[in-house]
């Protein structure tokens, strides 16, 4: 799995692709503490290159939501593939995990 | 028992390593018998995955020898089967009732997620080995 970043205007966008699982998802914590640390608590995850999750990489994804609030600002997914949004769902991650279907959209309303 | 139209089979060391490799195995194995359902290939794999990183993550190892993971997976005309072994393994610790964790728990969701993924869900432990047999009836 590969991840990259940008800031965009008052949120910093993450792209995760590959699989995001027990393998990726201690690299994924990493990489965003690290944004969060550069100074971006609003984050993106943008989902739309992960072509799976397994819930090794759900649990990532809460523990960087966490981070991210406990910086004082928040972390949101978007573009979310089908068997990611299965597992969200079956989970009933979907509820706590916002998605929305750009990353654009993500803060646009805040 | 009907036809076995494909099947795939792993086995090294249970290792991080060991989760792409199966990982690569079953998109293969998928290219085999294109006519199964996308929502059964998925289901399936995300099954296959979440057993495999539970031994590479949980099971430890009974002796000396280190404790070895096994992928068998089958595909039969309604039929998705996967044998998911750890070798060399203690039997597994506590209960292997699936977890309600908290909203923002970051773990502990695997066992339900698999559970509802798949048809039935079997132990086995025999000769140092825990296999879990993983079914699902496919649409074909």
């Amino acid at each position: 799995m590969e991840f990259s970043y940008e800031v965009n205007g008052s949120y910093a966008e993450v792209k995760a692709d590959g699989r995001l699982n027990m393998v990726s998802a201690p690299k994924l914590r990493e990489f965003v503490t690290d944004v969060i640390a550069g100074g971006s608590n609003r984050i993106v995850v943008n989902l739309e290159n992960t072509a799976f999750m397994d819930s090794s990489g759900l649990g990532a994804l809460i523990g960087c939501l966490k981070a991210a609030r406990q910086a004082g600002g928040d972390l949101r997914i978007a573009a979310v593939q089908p068997q990611v949004k299965m597992v969200l769902q079956l989970t009933s991650m979907d509820k706590v995990l916002t998605a929305y279907g750009t990353a654009e959209e993500a803060f646009s309303n805040d | 028992m009907t036809e076995v139209l494909a099947s795939r089979s792993f086995h090294g060391l249970a290792a991080v390593d060991a989760i792409e490799s199966v990982h690569d195995d079953l998109d293969s194995l998928w290219l085999d018998v294109p006519f199964v359902q996308a929502m059964d290939q998925m289901t399936f794999t995300t099954a296959v995955i979440e057993s495999a990183s539970n031994i590479v993550q949980h099971a430890e190892p009974a002796g000396q020898d280190p404790v070895e993971l096994g992928v068998d997976i089958t595909v039969r005309p309604t039929l998705l089967q996967a044998r998911v072994s750890a070798y060399n393994a203690k039997p597994p610790f506590g209960l292997m009732e699936p977890a309600t964790p908290g909203e923002h728990a970051e773990s502990g969701r695997g066992l339900a997620l698999i559970q509802a993924l798949v048809t039935t869900v079997t132990f086995e432990r025999q000769d140092g080995t825990n296999t879990w047999v993983l079914s699902r009836t496919s649409q074909g």
